[in-house]
């Protein structure tokens, strides 16, 4: 009798132990999966942890739900001082759209430099916006980056308060800000701060002249 | 004794169905998770593969570069 009671003990012991790693690993991955979307990473743990409780598994299902199908912090343009993207897709073709004015101005009137292999772009400011194209420059403000992978046009600069933006113009082979990449619909993005832009496969170092 | 294979059937079917409805129910809001991370919405199928299957799309999810971009750490 002692050895049925201790395996059964035994039995459900281990599968205690595999409920308590599978509940750990869920609640990390659940953290890490709604900070990749914006949120706070307790949202996720906490609709990992909500199944421990009486409530079970419909308010985690809920959540899923509503996680899914909700607007993510990631998703919405975090423009600051750049003209919000007025069309539903990318224009390619349209002139560059008026700034509006900055919440805040920089100071610092230095250009922009873009330096990466046998390529260097210089955007000093004399022109409200650049546009990177893999074909020849054609016009003032065209950013020649010869390279198969960047659109005809590829992406958009803009500057306006001594402020950079960028935005992606929806060529297939992406644009990319220190890694995390650029949709068309995310508009204008503030990247003065940042260092590494990607057009396709060519990789910049964005500096100060 | 048939009656006992019948029984039996009828429990390993209705398991399955049930197996099928909560995995619908998971698939749904996965596939559109994973559409919009970047993803190809047919990941989410991996909830059919009972026990690990959830745990495998969440996995893909937490620890892959999503393709269509990631929150950037100061708006987190």
């Amino acid at each position: 009798m002692g050895v049925e009671i201790a395996a059964l003990m035994g039995f459900f012991g281990l599968t205690g132990a595999f409920a308590v790693v599978g509940t750990v690993l869920a609640a990390w991955m659940a953290w890490r999966i709604v900070e990749k979307a914006g949120l706070p990473g307790w949202t996720g743990l906490g609709a990992i942890l909500l199944t421990l409780t009486g409530v079970g598994t419909i308010v985690p299902l809920i959540l899923l739900w509503v996680f899914a199908f909700m607007r993510w912090p990631r998703d919405e343009p975090a423009a600051a001082g750049f003209a919000a993207p007025t069309g539903g897709g990318p224009a390619p073709s349209s002139p560059p759209r008026a700034l509006a004015a900055p919440p805040m101005k920089l100071a610092d009137r230095r250009g922009w430099q873009l330096a990466g292999g046998a390529i260097s772009l210089t955007l000093d400011g004399s022109l409200p916006a650049y546009v990177v194209t893999g074909a020849p420059a054609a016009q003032a403000g065209d950013l020649s980056v010869p390279d198969p992978s960047v659109g005809q046009p590829h992406a958009r600069f803009l500057i306006a308060g001594g402020r950079l933006g960028l935005e992606d113009l929806g060529s297939p082979g992406g644009t990319f800000i220190d890694g995390a990449r650029l949709l068309p619909e995310h508009g204008p993005r503030d990247i003065s701060a940042a260092r590494a832009i990607r057009f396709g496969s060519v990789e910049l170092v964005l500096s100060r002249t | 004794m048939t009656w006992i294979l019948g029984l039996g059937t009828l429990f390993l079917f209705a398991i399955l169905i049930g197996h099928l409805l909560l995995a619908l129910v998971l698939i749904i809001p996965t596939w559109r998770i994973c559409t919009r991370a970047g993803f190809s919405g047919a990941v989410s199928l991996f909830h059919l593969v009972p026990l690990i299957g959830s745990f495998i799309v969440m996995a893909v999810l937490a620890f892959s570069t999503w393709p269509n971009g990631e929150a950037s750490p100061g708006r987190r």
